[in-house]
């Protein structure tokens, strides 16, 4: 069935219901695109050339991708331990600021790296421990410590860490810790997350550990019964995906130019944790699914500038239609994680 | 699967009506003799500031230069490059236009990929790249203007408080802050001399840290005026709308038409978006300096570097009540019929009427010294500070006569 789990690899139903549910997406958008007078074929065609139709559009694809591909993962690897984890937003802020803190102490990128994971895992804390220990529902405790997170980065965007010379950011990483550039202003970054997400599905479907999380997710009392620790499991879960996120945020800031540092406002900072919620659904909450749904996601976003040139469609329809076939093809994620909460899957 | 079976049935045959439906179309790029570019910042076309006196210079240029007009938004900072260097490889614009400080990096990094493609870039400042050319603007003086006006209300009025409510905190607006308090500093100097009382005008001022969020505007002016302040100058984009809805707020709840206390708008002619309650605009020209970019382009007289327009120039200046009708005439027919049935008026007569006698809530004296003023500035008598960082703002702040302030200048 649905959540035969063994041997995931083999199971192609959920990627063909999900390529359908992107077809339909499609139809919904153009009869959009008609009603407001716009050729939908061009405006597709456009969408695809931009996104792949040359090597910068492949490049900024991939760019896109690689943020929101280790939210996802946070995301997933809650949903498979049974909880709803939204606290991939605060770690990635965490994250973001650990590295222009630590790599401009010590001008490292491995140790940016490293730090933006730590304090993305530190900040996962405590809603594990206030929901192992405590039974506080996770969903609360990650939004509000996402707003505190949200806080006090923005402080020390504008406070401690402000650029003097610029003070619309803070300063940049140093250009020794910037992560190498593959081309065409693609850093390494997407094969770091790539790497994380073959780690990730390695760790649940490939370990001892791993098949704990899963059974613990799929139903705790019978994981305890079978010998497992399921606070444990919840625990690592929490925080390994704050660690993804940290790592996310990281990379964000010490891979991306021209700045190379965190706007006022923290708008290049925002939002990544929330778009890995979709990211996650469409990819099912399977780590090598997520890689797949995070490049459509990217596909998406790098499609836009041509689709607004050549097709003349103004941005706002853009993120209507963009919209429109983001929720259709989340719906059967939806639905497998409704389904799982109504036979009683997630943990209380 | 029969289900799913039948449901990509039912998609490929709306696919196939919708192809049929829709293959021809797009027949309008035809006659004109080449292309410009203009790419908005995340704040967006809809700010009825910035973004749309951008849009506005442009359209006009290209009616002009008989040019085909290609927009952009930016969805976010990210899209920055990506929108740059997606028109830039595309060869066939004669200039690109960057809207907004905040792509100066952008702009950079593109420029130097494609040294033979036109940029220009409207308050970035990048001095010495060829193929940019840094429009920038002496909104320091066209602030001073607003500042005088808001501290001689005051002033009138027995009041010694006046606010600013700023954007994000870019060196840009410190020219505007610095400005307003410039202004402020000569109102109190320029009252003393004519009535002989000696007042002391505090400016409050608080950066809001966006463009586009009305709600902060309101909430950082609701302070404001609780505190004391007769005249709010904002500066801020979309965020300012919400700086008109608060003072309007506090009219309304006197049973007043009109100010004060007054809010004064920026970048175009606002103060047709509430009549009674903006008593002038601290104008902008981003228009012009679009409009100059594109005419040098395509007169071959294009030149990197840097342009700086001032109230010499018209670059900057106090919005009259005929600039605010040309701004308003410059909208769609549709929303001008729109506004004047919400406002409550027949006709633009009307409207215009009453933005006369919104100005006359504010007596003739205190017009005529705003023009002294300006008139001081435009030859140079009077110079007005400009700080580009944190420290030159902070001395802006701590001085405490307007002379003082224009030692800085220098």
């Amino acid at each position: 069935m649905r959540r035969s789990g063994s041997s995931p690899l083999i199971n192609f139903k959920p990627f063909v219901e999900s390529l359908i549910a992107i077809l339909v997406g499609f139809i919904i958008g153009a009869i959009v695109l008609i009603a407001f007078g716009y050729n939908p074929l061009e405006a597709y065609y456009w969408l695809f050339i931009g996104a792949l139709g040359s090597t910068r559009g492949i490049a900024s694809t991939l760019k896109y991708a690689t943020p929101i591909m280790l939210t996802a993962l946070t995301f997933a690897i809650g949903t498979r331990t049974g909880i709803f984890n939204i606290g991939a937003e605060g770690s990635f802020y965490f994250g973001a600021i650990a590295s222009v803190i630590f790599t401009n102490l010590w001008g490292n990128m491995w140790f940016g790296l490293l730090m933006g994971m730590l304090l993305g895992a530190l900040w996962a804390l405590p809603a594990a421990i206030l929901k192992v220990y405590r039974g506080v529902h996770e969903v609360i405790s990650t939004i509000m410590l996402n707003w505190i997170a949200w806080f006090f980065v923005l402080w020390l965007i504008v406070g401690p860490y402000a650029n003097p010379n610029d003070p619309n950011k803070t300063i940049r990483i140093p250009e020794a810790a910037r992560l190498p550039v593959i081309g065409y202003g693609l850093s390494i970054a997407i094969i770091i997350a790539v790497i994380a997400a073959i780690l990730t599905y390695f760790l649940l479907w490939h370990t001892t550990m791993g098949f704990g999380m899963r059974a613990s997710g799929i139903n705790q009392k019978a994981a305890r019964y079978g010998g497992m620790n399921p606070k444990m499991a919840i625990m690592w879960s929490f925080i390994i995906g704050g660690l993804l996120s940290g790592l996310g945020g990281a990379m964000k800031v010490m891979g991306e130019g021209p700045t190379y540092a965190i706007s006022q406002g923290g708008a290049n900072i925002y939002g990544f944790g929330f778009d890995g919620i979709g990211v996650s659904l469409v990819g099912r909450n399977h780590p090598l699914g997520i890689i797949l749904s995070a490049l459509f996601f990217g596909m998406m976003r790098a499609g836009t500038a041509l689709m607004q040139v050549n097709a003349h469609v103004p941005l706002e329809i853009i993120k209507v239609i963009q919209g429109i076939i983001v929720i259709t093809v989340a719906i059967p994620g939806l639905y497998d994680l409704l389904v799982r909460a109504f036979r009683g899957g997630v943990a209380q | 699967m029969r289900k799913w079976l039948s449901l990509f049935l039912i998609g490929l045959l709306a696919i196939s009506v919708v192809a049929s439906g829709c293959i021809s179309s797009n027949g309008e790029k035809s006659k004109t003799k080449g292309a410009i570019a203009i790419v908005y910042d995340v704040g967006g076309r809809g700010d009825l500031s910035f973004n749309d006196m951008a849009y506005l210079g442009a359209s006009k240029a290209a009616k002009d230069f008989n040019l085909e007009l290609v927009e952009m938004q930016s969805n976010s900072e990210d899209d920055y490059v990506k929108n740059l260097e997606t028109l830039a490889s595309q060869k066939k614009y004669l200039v690109i236009i960057a809207v907004g400080f905040m792509m100066t990096d952008a702009v950079k990094q593109v420029a130097k990929e494609y040294p033979d493609q036109k940029f220009a870039i409207i308050d970035g400042y990048i001095p010495d790249m060829p193929n940019v050319m840094s429009i920038l603007f002496k909104e320091n003086e066209g602030s001073a203007l607003a500042g005088a006006l808001a501290g001689l209300i005051a002033a009138n009025d027995g009041k010694d408080k006046v606010g600013i409510v700023l954007g994000m905190e870019i060196p840009v607006l410190y020219k505007f802050e610095a400005g307003y308090r410039f202004g402020v500093k000569w109102a109190e100097d320029y009252y003393k001399q004519k009535e002989g009382k000696d007042v002391n005008i505090d400016v409050l001022y608080q950066y809001t840290g966006t463009f586009n969020d009305a709600a902060k505007g309101k909430a950082a002016a609701r302070a404001q005026l609780a505190q004391g302040a007769w005249v709010i100058y904002q500066v801020a984009g979309g965020t300012g709308l919400g700086v008109f809805d608060a003072v309007e707020e506090v009219l309304k709840s006197q049973g007043k038409k009109m100010g004060p206390p007054f809010a004064i708008g920026v970048d175009s002619a606002q103060d047709w978006i509430k009549p009674g309650v903006i008593i002038a605009s601290m104008m902008k020209r981003v228009d012009v300096g679009v409009y100059t970019a594109v005419k040098d382009a395509v007169e071959g007289t294009f030149k990197g570097g840097i342009v700086e327009l001032g109230l010499k120039e018209g670059g900057v200046g106090l919005s009259t009540v005929d600039d605010v009708m040309a701004m308003f005439d410059s909208l769609p027919e549709e929303t001008q019929k729109q506004k004047l049935r919400d406002l409550g008026f027949n006709s633009k007569e009307e409207l215009r009427q009453f933005l006369e006698q919104t100005r006359k809530q504010v007596p003739d004296w205190i017009w005529d010294a705003v023009k002294e003023l300006e008139g001081k500035i435009k030859t140079g008598v009077i110079k007005v500070p400009a700080p580009m960082d944190k420290d030159g703002i902070e001395k802006v702040r701590k001085a405490k006569t307007w002379q003082e302030m224009m030692e800085l200048a220098k």
